[in-house]
């Protein structure tokens, strides 16, 4: 329990979020505006997930089946192509 | 410490034979504990390490742009022609529109991504952002670039140091300078990132000043911000229309259930309680059986059996839930999760330093503790209540 506890504390202290670590990050996506993040970039469907939907894959070919491994952690973005519009 | 505890309604001395019991039993005891910390544990770091990207793409997805106009043709992403600027500029609550040019570049020589980026580089308010967020910034060369610290690191291991040579669509080369590094508070974000002018970008993507790569549009009240969609949509049927709205719903749902490896853990977690479980349940020992016999036979009550077999499941569940607990916290926070990392940055070759923001979210240790402590304390109940129901002398043959 007390092991717990001075680890928490340790880890809140030193691992969260900072203000100022938090104005840089919001300052470069500013700067880019492009969302997500770059924890995998091994297929542009991945990288930046938000923009892409779940036909993007068949940019690299149609009868291509997935096969980078984040796809199977990330899931699309959920976005077709009309659907988010005309849902609302 | 007696008295406190009674005030609490516990037994000391059905604790303290429980603790004594579980002490008996020691392989067992710790056999269970050590597998019911390994199930938690692995629990608690993926929940852990799913919750602080996710904090971290929701800490950034207020200063996303509002509204994203894609060209798709053919079922694919095309460029945008820039004059369109000027038709959607001119639907009322639209504040600007501006035309981005963005895109994937192949190293060839490392096999990693890159993400370049074009900015009007000339511009002031560009100018004071990358020098809040990036160390040493010369602009002095004609063609310059502010790269993102995994950039840097794979163009230093092809010997780049001081500029990079793109290898154009048509083959030719284009050399950029190296003017800067983004600091290591953005690597999430900007690992991969190659921020340059826009025109520099549009060589390197032989893109025409008449294209870009998409339309950003920014409306000055957010309750106009769906009709402003609509309208574009209207006007370009063809394109696809990202809002901020879409962006955040997508953050939200980037860990779906039905997405694999969150199957393979629930059910690799469920069957491994299930082994337990079905140890347990399938009947106690005929050693167990006689202890619960003399128990009764001595004058303890059902109630008192139960009493005793709850304690015991729950000093070893609430054990290995704390332990499990703080090993995740410090497997994902400060050694940063090694191997289970692989999972989420995949076959890129461009790694982050996996460096998490720590978020404490009391509803994934709460559902961490449900899904385990009382299904095992029941695991442990049940059987004992079936056999201390029953008769003393019973039991004992």
């Amino acid at each position: 329990m007390l092991l717990l506890f001075v680890e928490g504390i340790y880890i809140q202290s030193t691992k969260s979020l900072e203000s100022e670590t938090l104005d840089s990050k919001v300052a470069f996506v500013n700067l880019t505006g492009l969302p997500d993040l770059a924890i995998s970039t091994e297929a542009t469907y991945v990288r930046h997930r938000s923009v892409s939907d779940l036909f993007s894959i068949y940019k690299d070919d149609g009868t291509l089946r997935e096969y980078f491994p984040s796809t199977y952690v990330y899931t699309y973005s959920h976005l077709m192509n009309k659907k988010s519009l005309d849902e609302k | 410490m007696k008295n406190r505890l009674k005030k609490f309604g516990v037994n000391v001395y059905i604790m303290e034979y429980a603790i004594n019991s579980l002490l008996r039993q020691k392989y067992k005891s710790l056999f269970i504990t050590i597998v019911l910390t390994a199930l938690i544990f692995l629990l608690a770091s993926i929940f852990f390490i799913t919750n602080s990207i996710k904090y971290e793409l929701q800490s950034t997805v207020d200063s996303l742009p509002e509204i994203i106009v894609q060209k798709i043709k053919a079922g694919r992403h095309y460029d945008i022609d820039t004059n369109d600027i000027d038709n959607i500029l001119e639907i009322s609550g639209v504040s600007s529109a501006v035309a981005r040019v963005w895109g994937y570049y192949y190293f060839e020589n490392a096999g990693v991504n890159f993400t370049i980026v074009g900015i009007d580089e000339f511009e002031q308010q560009y100018k004071n952002t990358l020098a809040r967020i990036a160390e040493t910034l010369d602009f002095s060369n004609t063609s310059s670039m502010v790269l993102g610290a995994g950039v840097k690191k794979s163009m230093n291991k092809s010997y780049y140091k001081e500029y990079f040579n793109f290898i154009k669509p048509d083959g030719t080369l284009k050399r950029v300078y190296i003017s800067g590094v983004f600091h290591g508070d953005t690597e999430l974000e900007s690992n991969d990132m190659i921020v340059m002018s826009k025109s520099s970008a549009r060589e390197i993507f032989d893109m025409d000043e008449s294209k870009a790569t998409d339309i950003v549009v920014k409306v000055a009240n957010v309750d106009e911000i769906q009709t402003v969609a609509s309208k574009i949509k209207f006007l370009y049927p063809e394109s696809r229309i990202i809002t901020k709205n879409d962006l955040k719903i997508s953050y939200q749902n980037i860990f779906d259930y039905k997405s694999g490896v969150f199957l393979a853990l629930f059910v690799v977690s469920l069957f491994t309680f299930f082994i337990i479980i079905y140890d347990k349940a399938s009947g106690l020992s005929s050693e167990e059986k006689r202890e619960i016999g003399i128990l009764k036979a001595i004058g303890w009550r059902v109630d008192d059996v139960l009493k005793e077999k709850f304690y015991e499941g729950f000093i070893i569940s609430l054990f290995a839930y704390l332990l499990g607990i703080v090993l995740a916290l410090a497997f994902v926070y400060i050694f940063k999760a090694p191997l289970l990392q692989n999972i989420f940055t995949g076959y890129s070759q461009l790694k982050t330093s996996f460096e998490l923001p720590f978020v404490l979210d009391i509803q994934t240790l709460a559902l961490i503790f449900f899904l385990t402590i009382p299904i095992y304390i029941a695991a442990t109940i049940i059987p004992s209540w079936r056999s201390s129901t029953l008769e003393a002398d019973e039991v004992i043959k």
